[in-house]
Order: C-alpha cells, then sequence, then structure tokens
C-alpha cells in the first residue's frame, strides 16, 4: 500500500536550556492508505506530540514529513498557507477535549469546517446535516456543545473532522472521557466511517480494550517508537 | 457563515459590553476634559468679542488690560480723546473686576463690568420683556458726590428676578434688566451698571476705571493703532486679538496647565488602557484560535474574524462614547463646548488605537502551532503555563 504520512527523523523538544524536554527523538514513522493505526505508550512518552506533528498541528523542530505525497515545507514563512491548506483539505482532527466552539451550535461546529474551506453556505448545511444525522445526532442539530453530553459532543467533533472530506482523520484519546458503552458505539462508529469514507485513521489511546479494531499499533516510550 | 463572528459576540455579550464601556468611557473623558477647556476659551473670548472694540488701553505696567492692576487716571485719558487715531468719540471708560456680590443672602461669584451706555463694552438693550437698561448717571465728570441711581443688569443665567436686590461690598444695587448670557470664564456671570455705580460699588467713588476701549480709525490699521499708543510709554495698549490671547493664556492656559497635563497623560491612559483591553480579550480566545487554525482555517481568515469583532467593539463604544459626551456635556454644571474636529480625531485614534492592539494581540496567536495555541501556551504571553508542564503530557 501507498504511504499517506511519511514522518523522518521528527524530533520536538519543549523548553529551553536545561528545562529542554525531548518530547519527541528522532522519530520515522509511516502509515499507510486507509490504514487504521494506534498509537499506544504510557502517559508522557510522546503520544500526543507525535499524532500533532503528522496532523499538521504542531511544527517539529527536525525531520521530514510528507503527507500525501507532498513534503512540507517547515520554513517559517512557507509552513503558514501550506499547513492551514493541508489541514484544510487532508487532515480531520478530533480532540480529546472536543474542543468545539462554544457559541456555536452542532451544526455550526460542523458547518464551520466548510465555511474555512469556503464551500457554498447551503451545500455546508445540507451536508453538516447529514454527518450529524449519520452520527446520529440528528435531534441535536442545534444544540450547543453545553447541552450535550461528552459522547454526544466527540460525535460532533468526528462529524466536523469529516467535513471536509479528509484523507485522514487523527483522533487523540477519542474515548478519554467517555464511559465503554459511548466508547464501543465511537468505535464502531469510527469503523464504519472509515470505511464508508475510504480514510485512513489514526488514533492516539492508552485503552488496551480499543487494541482490537486496529490494523496496526505503534508503541511509544520516551519519545521514540519502540514497535509498529 | 457570515454571522460567525456575531454569534462569537453574542455568547460572549457580558465580555463585549464591558469592554465597549470602557472604550465608551475613556472616549467620554478625553472628549468632556477637552471640551471643558474649549468651553473655558469661549468664555474667556465672548466678552471681549461682544464690545466691538478693537483697541484695548490699560495702565503701564498691568500686562494687558485683563492682566494684572491697572487704573488709569485722567491724564492719560485727555490725549486719547483728542487722538485722531482712534474714531472719534470712541473711546470707553471700562471697569471690568471681579466681586463677590450677596445674592440671596448667599455670596456668589461675578464679574462687575461698569462702562457708559452709550460708549462701548457692555449690552446695548436688555432681553425682550425682561426688565430696562438701567439709567445712566448724568455727571460724566467723576464728581465723587454726584448722586446715581445704583441700578444694574444682570445675566440671565443668575436666576435674579426684576427689582431684585444684591448686595456689592456695601452698596445695595437694584436688578432692573436681564441680558443675554456671556459668562466669563467657569461661568462666572457679568453684571453690568454705569461705570460710575462700579466706581461707588468698587471704587469708593475713586474716579479711575481699569481700561479704555476704542474703535480704530477706519483708515487705520487697529495693529499699528495699538503699537503707537504702546509706544508712548504712559499706557499699554493692545489690539482686540492681542488682548483676546492675553486672556487665554492668563485666565485658561496658565491655570489649566496641570490638567492639560492630566488630559495628555489622560489620552496616554486611554490609549494603553483600551490597548490592553482589546489586546487581553484577543489573547483570551487564544485557544479558540488554535482551533479555528486545527480544522484548516488559514491566518487570514482567522484574523479577518478577529478584526470583525475588535472593529464593532470599537465602532460601539467609540460611537456610544462619542455621544455620551455630548450628553454628558449639556448636563455638565460649567460650560463644555466640545469640538467636533476634536471628536473625530479622537474617535479616530481610539479606533485606530482598538484596531492596532487587537491586531497586534491575534497576529502573536496566529504565528503559533495550533496545538499551543488552544493549549493558551503563547511565548511571552500571560497564559504561559510553567516549563515544567509546558509540553503534551501523552
Amino acid at each position: 500500500m501507498t504511504a499517506i504520512i511519511e514522518g523522518i527523523g521528527l524530533t520536538k523538544r519543549f523548553g529551553f536550556g536545561d528545562a529542554a524536554v525531548v518530547a519527541i527523538d528522532s522519530v520515522d514513522i509511516h502509515i499507510d492508505e486507509r490504514e487504521l493505526v494506534m498509537i499506544m505508550g504510557d502517559s508522557g512518552c510522546g503520544k500526543t506530540t507525535l499524532i500533532s506533528l503528522l496532523g499538521c498541528i504542531l511544527t517539529p523542530d527536525a525531520g521530514e514529513l510528507r503527507i500525501d505525497g507532498e513534503e512540507i515545507d517547515l520554513t517559517a514563512e512557507a509552513q503558514f498557507q501550506q499547513l492551514s491548506l493541508i489541514r484544510r483539505e487532508k487532515i480531520g482532527f478530533v480532540f480529546q477535549l472536543f474542543h468545539l466552539l462554544p457559541y456555536l451550535t452542532a451544526l455550526e461546529n460542523v458547518m464551520v469546517a466548510m465555511d474555512i474551506a469556503k464551500t457554498d453556505k447551503s451545500e455546508a448545511e445540507d451536508r453538516s446535516i447529514e454527518l450529524l444525522t449519520r452520527v446520529g445526532l440528528s435531534d441535536r442539530l442545534h444544540h450547543r456543545p453545553a447541552q450535550m453530553s461528552g459522547g454526544e459532543k466527540q460525535r460532533v467533533s468526528f462529524a466536523r473532522a469529516l467535513a471536509n472530506r479528509p484523507k485522514v482523520i487523527f483522533a487523540d484519546e477519542p474515548t478519554a472521557n467517555l464511559d465503554s458503552r459511548q466508547s464501543d458505539n465511537l468505535m464502531n462508529l469510527i469503523q464504519e466511517l472509515r470505511q464508508e469514507h475510504q480514510t485512513t485513521v489514526v488514533i492516539v489511546t492508552h485503552h488496551e480494550g480499543l487494541k482490537e479494531n486496529a490494523d496496526r499499533i505503534v508503541y511509544m516510550k520516551d519519545g521514540k517508537v519502540i514497535s509498529s | 457563515m457570515k454571522s460567525f463572528f456575531l454569534k462569537d459576540m453574542q455568547y460572549r455579550r457580558a465580555r463585549v459590553v464591558l469592554t465597549s464601556l470602557g472604550i465608551t468611557v475613556l472616549i467620554s473623558l478625553i472628549l468632556l476634559l477637552g471640551g471643558i477647556m474649549n468651553g473655558m476659551r469661549i468664555q474667556a473670548q465672548q466678552y471681549v468679542k461682544s464690545t466691538g472694540a478693537d483697541i484695548w488701553i490699560s495702565a503701564e505696567g498691568s500686562g494687558g488690560a485683563f492682566i494684572g492692576f491697572s487704573l488709569l487716571i485722567e491724564e492719560n485719558m485727555a490725549p486719547l480723546n483728542a487722538a485722531r487715531e482712534l474714531k472719534e468719540g470712541s473711546l470707553s471708560p471700562l471697569i471690568f473686576a471681579q466681586a463677590r456680590p450677596i445674592v440671596r443672602g448667599k455670596s456668589t461669584k461675578a464679574i462687575v463690568v461698569g462702562y457708559m451706555t452709550d460708549k462701548y463694552g457692555g449690552p446695548k438693550q436688555v432681553l425682550d420683556g425682561e426688565g430696562r437698561m438701567f439709567k445712566a448717571s448724568e455727571f460724566q465728570d467723576y464728581r465723587p458726590e454726584d448722586p446715581i441711581p445704583l441700578e444694574v443688569i444682570v445675566d440671565e443665567k443668575m436666576g435674579l428676578e426684576i427689582g431684585e436686590q444684591i448686595t456689592i461690598g456695601t452698596n445695595t444695587v437694584k436688578v432692573v434688566g436681564k441680558t443675554s448670557s456671556l459668562m466669563f470664564v467657569l461661568d462666572t456671570p457679568l453684571i453690568f451698571m454705569d461705570v460710575r455705580v462700579a466706581q461707588k460699588v468698587l471704587l469708593g467713588n475713586y474716579p479711575r476705571v481699569n481700561m479704555m476701549i476704542a474703535k480704530a480709525n477706519e483708515n487705520m490699521e487697529p495693529e499699528k493703532v495699538a503699537a503707537f499708543f504702546d509706544a508712548s510709554g504712559d499706557i499699554e495698549a493692545r489690539t482686540m486679538n492681542q488682548t483676546l490671547d492675553d486672556i487665554i493664556a492668563y485666565y485658561v492656559d496658565e491655570p489649566m496647565k496641570a490638567v492639560q497635563f492630566l488630559r495628555v497623560m489622560l489620552w496616554i491612559a486611554a490609549g494603553l488602557l483600551v490597548g490592553m483591553i482589546t489586546y487581553v480579550t484577543m489573547l483570551e480566545k487564544t485557544q479558540e484560535i488554535g482551533v479555528l487554525k486545527a480544522i484548516g482555517a488559514s491566518n487570514n481568515y482567522v484574523m479577518t474574524h478577529l478584526l470583525k469583532q475588535v472593529a464593532l467593539i470599537s465602532v460601539v463604544g467609540v460611537t456610544i462614547g462619542f455621544c455620551l459626551s455630548y450628553v454628558f456635556a449639556a448636563a455638565a454644571p460649567i460650560f463644555v463646548a466640545i469640538n467636533l474636529v476634536e471628536s473625530i480625531i479622537v474617535a479616530g485614534i481610539s479606533f485606530i488605537v482598538c484596531c492596532g492592539s487587537g491586531y497586534l494581540a491575534a497576529r502573536k496567536v496566529i504565528m503559533v502551532d495550533p496545538l499551543i495555541a488552544f493549549r493558551g501556551e503563547i511565548d511571552g504571553g500571560m497564559f504561559r503555563l510553567p516549563p515544567t508542564v509546558a509540553y503534551p503530557d501523552a
């Protein structure tokens, strides 16, 4: 299979001088098209940092990154435009804490991703309703995040991630704030959506019970990939 | 969604209202302070301008007609009366002095203006239906023993009734008419009376005046006439414009230096506060900016979204502040004259400061990685976490 994401020698440090911490240490990684990969490891091993680097929401200090065959230019001037374009067209991100915009309804939270991509408003609304219906929230379209449960918010977050038909969905601890029933439902939904949309899925989790859903598991320790 | 930024503002209406209110108060304060200064300037000039005289003469060494102590003696006046540089018969004696008249049992501030009814220096008539002119003294030769009717015309804003009596010094004078308002600096009302009455109530019948005012001969330039008399060394002479400059400097600019300083400080403080309010408001949105960027928003998209909010808040705050300052000016206990041009400049600068601060804060946030932004770990920002937790924990 073709690698949709390829990272070589990815390195990320936080802090300066003596306080500097190497969160990701020369990691080589590739993710194939339509794969469901889980990144696992102990707390603090660098899982979130790695998925953030791969999902282009964090810039590496060193290394090369290729997404869908496109080399990511990490020079400061170039990166902002290129990265926003890649995030908009090729990547969908699902966050552990959902990160929905509190002042928008579920429908608007999905629509905003398409507004960013300059999708026609009526088309965006139709597609948002379709996606929210697909994730089982047709009766929650006009509810704000504060009026929804954790599971519902996570499903809105998934619908938003799918809004612009991305090639890869990154999910950072998507089940961390859900109970086991909600977690199972969410994983089933992810599997279904992955099949429907032919999407590559990369999930960070420390939930051992989810392993059976993965095509491949990447284990990390102290900022390094120890097996994949 | 075109109304995306409006929904955000609606959701955070308390903060939006408070931010606008902060801008409103600062704009109002700046405009009101400017209006007070401007009002003092207008009041300082309006009496002088109302006289129509263009030559103002005071005693040598007084520093000007309204500045230092000035008493002119008859020997000064004789040559002036005959001077061909002045319009014939225009030379007018004038007393202009601060007083503390007792009005309805209360000591109050006022300025006594003593003039001759057929000369320059006072109103030509009273307001319609508001009494009559005072009876002028029949004696113009300054004999202290001549009887004179103690009648005055008061500024309509003094609130006195016709026939009411007020006490100036040891004399009681009767209000016989009211004239349109010609308040002097800081709303000091003018009480007009015959020059002989003024000599009696203020100078104990001493036959002197503070100043003489006149009109330059039609074919003479007032500047040259004033310079000619001034050069004599016996008197000081000024044109009307010079006199106005003296008054503004002496009654407004000099005593209000501290206020001017405060005004400058207020400008700086307002700029900083308005800037800080918008700057902090922007930084508080760091997390949302991070989310927007994470889902693909370009820097331009985020910046436009934020600047629309700042611009709207600024416009609302500045506009309300602009309008409120006029309302406050009308309700103020002293004369406040807000200058429209200055108001527009203040409004414009405030708008630019608001938008500029919002732009700087937004720029600071959008230039970082989304993950850092929505974790609120902007480098050097006030939301930075301690280094030990400043990295992702998974």
